[in-house]
């Protein structure tokens, strides 16, 4: 085993363990992070994979192979970040909204109220 | 006015989204009382004394708690005034570049309806206004773009005067709370085949209208913005 598999195993592991303290209590997301995590270590232990994969696809290396795969994986990532963020401002804005609106006040009417309260 | 319609000026709103607007704010609004048409003041989280300013005008006041952008504080005007059974609701900027003068013009089309929508406009004849080359320049950009996706060739982009029967008010449902809401009403209005109009207004930026404003390069952002109202709508 080389150094950097060694590095990348161990960051692996970091990463199932925490992945494991969050998602602990949800069966599904635990299941997906475990099988990232063991498909991840698996490219790691054996190299030769990504590399015959690599050669079937037309790429020179390996390494190549996963670089392309992960710029598609971030740009999905981002989109469903993206996404999600746009949901919850929305989600934001409507109950901003309605508070807004059911406290909405005629302003000349206020001021009298309040002069009416003052001198009771 | 002298037009044969029977809408009472109870059915007009005009609806002004403020933020931050204490220099302005209590001079826009007076201008407008003599028009005796329902005000409604959305105070987009304003830090300064807008608030206090308005103390004693007979307009609505409507305050969001944190500051969601103009496009938010526009639709929260459009749903209150949906709520009081607006006929014609109109957006105005509360910086004092749009003129009072321009509203029954604004307004004319809907009561003879000739139109859902009628959209002020800087560059038709007759209008008047100061702007500079290069804003100028950034709005021929944004023509381009509403057309490129609505096929509308306007002869102005991303001008807040505007006025709304009912029936296009409630069909916006604006998403967009910062400044891509005004390329969002081109797309609903052209997706709901509503008719629009434009008619000349004028507008004039002083110094404090253009710091209040959107900056030319601001444009490339709300772009962007409407690039991604389309990947996401």
């Amino acid at each position: 085993m080389t150094a950097i598999q060694v590095i990348l195993s161990f960051g692996l592991l970091l990463i199932g363990a925490y992945a494991y303290k969050k998602f602990r209590n949800s069966i599904v997301d635990a299941v997906t992070m475990g099988l990232f995590i063991l498909a991840g270590a698996t490219l790691v232990i054996f190299p030769d994979i990504t590399s015959s994969l690599a050669r079937a696809l037309g790429v020179g290396r390996g390494v190549d192979l996963i670089f392309y795969f992960c710029i598609l994986f971030f740009i999905f990532i981002i989109l469903k970040l993206y996404a999600r963020i746009r949901r919850l401002e929305q989600m934001m804005t409507k109950v901003i909204r309605n508070n807004s609106i059911a406290g909405a006040v005629k302003v000349s009417e206020k001021h009298v109220v309040e002069k009416e309260d003052k001198s009771q | 006015m002298n037009l044969n319609h029977n809408l009472k000026n109870d059915g007009i709103y005009i609806i002004i989204p403020v933020f931050n607007e204490q220099q302005t704010i209590r001079k826009v609004v007076e201008s407008l009382l003599v028009l005796h048409y329902n005000i409604v003041i959305v105070d987009d989280g304003s830090t300064d004394a807008t608030e206090d300013c308005l103390v004693g005008l007979p307009v609505f006041y409507i305050r969001h708690e944190i500051n969601l952008g103009q496009g938010a504080a526009l639709q929260t005007g459009i749903e209150f005034a949906l709520s009081r059974e607006a006929e014609i609701l109109i957006s105005f900027d509360g910086d004092g570049q749009h003129q009072v003068a321009d509203l029954a013009r604004l307004i004319e089309p809907l009561l003879l309806h000739e139109a859902n929508v009628v959209l002020g406009s800087r560059f038709l004849p007759a209008a008047t206004t100061n702007i500079s080359f290069f804003r100028k320049q950034a709005i021929f950009l944004g023509r381009a773009v509403h057309f490129l996706f609505t096929g509308l060739w306007l002869s102005d982009a991303h001008n807040g005067l505007r006025a709304f029967d009912r029936q296009a008010a409630s069909v916006l449902e604006l998403r967009e709370n910062r400044m891509a809401h005004a390329s969002e009403i081109l797309f609903k209005l052209h997706s709901h085949q509503l008719t629009i109009k434009e008619v000349p207004v004028s507008i004039l930026y002083s110094m404090y209208s253009k710091s209040k404003g959107q900056s030319v390069f601001g444009g490339i952002k709300i772009f962007l913005d409407i690039l991604l109202n389309r990947i996401f709508e």
